[in-house]
C-alpha cells in the first residue's frame, strides 16, 4: 500500500440540506481504523467514488463527536456529482486527515463569532460543534449564518438546535428576496447583518467561510467591530489532487493551501499574493 | 562538489559487457539510445545491448519519468454491490541500472526527493529511487540552451549519481560516490580496471566549461529576488504572450513533478486509480469545479512554473527547481528560453539595485 491508498468508508446516512446539497455520515469500515481514527477542527481529507475519483472537502462534523464522520458538500463536478449519488449502504475512500487545524485551545477563555455564509458552514460548523462540546472552556458563542434564500439553509437540524440554546446567540439570515412567509430570521445579506449584531470583539476571535464577495465585505465590518486581522480565521481551498504538499496545484505563491493549510488567519490571508 | 570514495576503469568493451551481464541477469538497463524512427533521435530507454546505447548524443526526454512515470497504477477497485474491494498494487521494482545519464538529469533527483519526502514519504517515487543505481556521463554535449553552471551544477557534477563516467583513453575513468556505485562494482569486479589515464580524465574535464561560457555569469539569485517581489508584474502576461500553453517544457524537464490522480474504469465494475504526470502549463490544472481558476491566463500559468523552480520551491526546499538542462527551450514551440527567461527576470533586479543603492541616506 502507498500512501495515496484510500480506507474504505461505508454511507451510514445521507441528509439532503438543499437541493444540490448533502451530507454523508460516514463509518470507517477497518474496526482497527476507526479505533485510531483522529483529528483537529479544520482538517480535510479526500473523499472518493471509486471508479470517478478523488475530491477534497473539509470533515463537517466535530472531533469531539467521534466516531461520527460527516461531510458536506455541493454538487458541482464530476465527483461531487457522483458522491450525491450515493446511497445507504454504499462504500467510498477516505485519505486524510490533512492540512492544519482551528487552534481551538489557544482560544480557551475567549469569546466565539462565527461567520458563515451558504456551504461555507460545514467547516464553520466543525469548529462550532467542537466549542459547544466543550463549552464551558469559552466566553459568548454568536453565530451569524446566511444563504441566498431559506431554501438554501444548510444544516437545518443543527440551526435548530443552536437557537434552542441559551448559552449560544444564532443570528440568521436570507439574502433580500430569499425570504419565505415563515421565515422567523433575519433578511440582509451577512456583513450588514453582522454589523447590526455586533458582537464584541474584546478578547474574542472570529471564524469566517463562506463565498470569495461575503468574505471581502466581511472583513470591513469585522475590523470596525474592532477584531484585529490576528482574531479573525478562516479556512481556504483550492483545486487538490494528493492533499500532501506533491501535486503541485493548491499553492498560492509560497504558501501550500494543504500544508501551511487550510487554516489561516486574516493577517496571513493579506499576507498572500493576489492568487485565489 | 564531494570528492569520489574510489576510482576504476572501464573500457568500451568492458561497458558493453557490463550491460550485457546486467541486462542478462535481470537488471533493466536505461540508457541513451536511438529510438527506432527515421530520424535518428535519442531518448532513455530499457535496452538490452551497448549497440543501441548512444552515449555522444544528448537524450530528448527526461529521466524523471523513470521514477515519475507519465501514468502509473496506485491500486485497483472493484465493486460487488455496495461492497469495494482494493488491490494495492504490487510496490516491489527489480534493481535498476541507468547507464550514460547527463549529469544534469541526475541533479534532478535528489532534488525532486526534497518535495517527494516533504512530511510525507512518497513510496512510489523512492521504490523507484532505492531500485535504480545511476551511472552519469561527464557531458560535452552543451549547446547554447544549456546552463547547469548558471544554476550551481556541472557538466562533470556527481549530484544524483552512484557512478560518474568521464572519458578517458580507451574507456572511461569510474568515480565511486555512493554505497551503491560501489556495490555494483563489487558485484561485477570482470569489468572494473584499476583507473588508469587519469590526466586524460583531467583533461577532458578541463575542456567543458567553454561551451557554458554564457552561463557563468547568470545569477539565479537575482531573478529570485526579483520574482519575490513581482507577483503582479507586465512581464508575466508578456512572457506569455508567445507561449501556446503546450506543457512540453514540463513533460520534458527533469525536475516538474506535478501530477493528477484519476480513476480509469475497465469494464464495468472493475478499474485502476492512476497517478499521471500532470503540467501546470494547462488551463484545466487548477480549475476549481464550480468555474472559478486561480490561474486563470497564461501568464499566470508561466509565472508559477518559473516561480515554482527559482523563488518558491528554493524557499521552502533550499534547492533551485532546475538543472540547467535546457531541455525546455529546446522542446518549446514558440521558442521561449529559460535561460533567457532567468536573465532577464536577474537583470530586472539588478535594474532596481542599481536605482536604489545601500548605505546613505536615501
Amino acid at each position: 500500500m502507498n500512501l495515496y491508498h484510500p480506507h474504505l468508508m461505508r454511507v451510514t446516512e445521507r441528509i439532503d440540506e438543499t437541493v444540490d446539497t448533502v451530507t454523508l455520515r460516514l463509518a470507517f469500515q477497518d474496526p482497527a481504523v476507526a479505533e485510531a481514527f483522529e483529528f483537529r477542527a479544520g482538517q480535510f481529507a479526500e473523499y472518493s467514488v471509486f471508479g470517478e475519483g478523488e475530491c477534497t472537502f473539509c470533515i463537517a462534523s466535530a472531533p469531539t463527536r467521534l466516531p461520527l464522520i460527516e461531510c458536506s458538500f455541493k454538487k458541482v463536478g464530476k465527483v461531487t456529482t457522483a458522491l450525491s449519488r450515493l446511497e445507504v449502504g454504499d462504500t467510498m475512500g477516505f485519505r486524510g486527515p490533512y492540512g492544519n487545524h482551528f487552534p481551538v485551545d489557544a482560544w480557551k477563555g475567549r469569546s466565539l463569532v462565527f461567520i458563515a455564509g451558504g456551504i461555507g458552514l460545514a467547516p464553520v460548523r466543525c469548529v462550532i460543534d467542537n466549542c459547544l462540546d466543550r463549552r464551558d472552556e469559552f466566553g459568548d458563542v454568536t453565530i451569524v449564518y446566511g444563504a441566498r434564500s431559506v431554501s438554501d439553509l444548510v444544516y437545518k437540524g443543527e440551526l435548530e438546535a443552536w437557537a434552542a440554546r441559551a448559552d449560544v446567540r444564532l443570528v440568521k439570515t436570507v439574502d433580500p428576496g430569499g425570504e419565505t412567509q415563515d421565515w422567523d430570521g433575519q433578511v440582509g445579506f451577512v456583513p450588514t447583518v453582522l454589523g447590526d449584531a455586533a458582537p464584541t470583539s474584546d478578547n474574542a476571535v472570529a471564524i469566517v467561510c463562506g463565498p470569495p464577495i461575503m468574505i471581502k465585505f466581511t472583513l470591513p465590518v469585522l475590523d470596525k467591530l474592532g477584531f484585529s486581522q490576528d482574531q479573525v480565521y478562516t479556512t481556504l481551498e483550492n483545486r487538490m489532487k494528493c492533499g500532501l504538499g506533491k501535486c503541485g496545484r493548491c499553492n498560492i505563491g509560497r504558501v501550500y493551501v494543504c500544508k501551511d493549510g487550510p487554516v489561516f488567519t486574516a493577517a496571513q490571508v493579506a499576507e498572500l499574493p493576489a492568487d485565489m | 562538489m564531494s570528492e569520489p570514495s574510489n576510482l576504476k576503469h572501464i573500457d568500451r568493451a568492458q561497458l558493453a559487457g557490463l550491460v550485457e551481464a546486467l541486462a542478462g541477469a535481470g537488471t533493466a538497463v536505461i540508457a541513451p539510445a536511438l529510438r527506432h524512427d527515421a530520424r535518428g533521435t535519442v531518448g532513455y530507454r530499457t535496452v538490452t545491448t551497448m549497440a543501441d546505447v548512444v552515449l555522444d548524443k544528448r537524450p530528448d526526454n527526461a529521466l524523471k519519468s523513470f521514477f515519475l512515470p507519465p501514468t502509473e497504477p496506485l491500486l485497483h477497485y472493484e465493486r460487488q454491490g455496495k461492497d469495494v474491494t482494493l488491490t494495492p498494487v504490487d510496490p516491489s521494482i527489480g534493481p535498476r541500472v541507468v547507464l550514460g545519464a547527463l549529469p544534469c538529469d541526475a541533479a534532478g533527483l535528489p532534488i525532486v526527493d526534497r518535495v517527494m519526502d516533504w512530511d510525507y514519504r512518497d513510496e512510489p517515487w523512492f521504490g523507484r529511487r532505492d531500485a535504480t543505481t545511476v551511472i552519469a556521463l561527464a557531458c560535452d554535449k552543451a549547446d547554447s540552451a544549456c546552463f547547469c553552471t548558471g544554476v550551481g551544477l556541472a557538466p562533470d557534477g556527481a549530484s544524483g549519481s552512484d557512478l560518474l563516467l568521464v572519458p578517458a583513453g580507451d574507456g572511461f575513468l569510474v568515480e565511486v560516490y555512493s554505497d551503491k556505485g560501489q556495490a555494483l562494482v563489487d558485484l561485477h569486479p570482470a569489468f572494473f580496471g584499476e583507473p588508469r589515464d587519469q590526466e586524460q580524465a583531467q583533461a577532458f574535464r578541463a575542456g567543458l566549461g567553454a561551451a557554458l561560457s554564457h552561463a557563468d555569469g547568470l545569477d539565479p539569485a537575482a531573478a529570485r529576488a526579483w520574482i519575490e517581489g513581482h507577483f503582479i508584474d507586465p512581464a508575466w502576461p508578456a512572457l506569455a504572450l508567445s507561449c501556446h500553453g503546450c506543457g512540453a517544457c514540463a513533460m520534458v524537464c527533469p525536475t516538474c513533478h506535478c501530477f493528477d490522480i484519476v480513476d480509469e474504469q475497465e469494464g464495468v465494475a472493475k478499474g485502476t486509480r492512476r497517478r499521471n504526470q500532470d503540467y501546470c502549463q494547462y488551463g484545466l490544472f487548477t480549475l476549481h469545479g464550480a468555474g472559478h481558476n486561480p490561474r486563470g491566463d497564461q501568464g499566470a500559468r508561466i509565472r508559477q512554473r518559473v516561480s515554482h523552480k527559482f523563488a518558491i520551491y528554493p524557499d521552502r526546499f533550499d534547492a533551485i527547481l532546475c538543472t540547467g538542462c535546457g531541455r525546455c527551450s529546446r522542446a518549446c514551440a514558440a521558442g521561449i528560453d529559460m535561460f533567457e527567461v532567468v536573465e532577464r527576470l536577474a537583470g530586472l533586479q539588478a535594474d532596481i539595485d542599481e536605482e536604489t543603492p545601500t548605505g546613505g541616506d536615501l
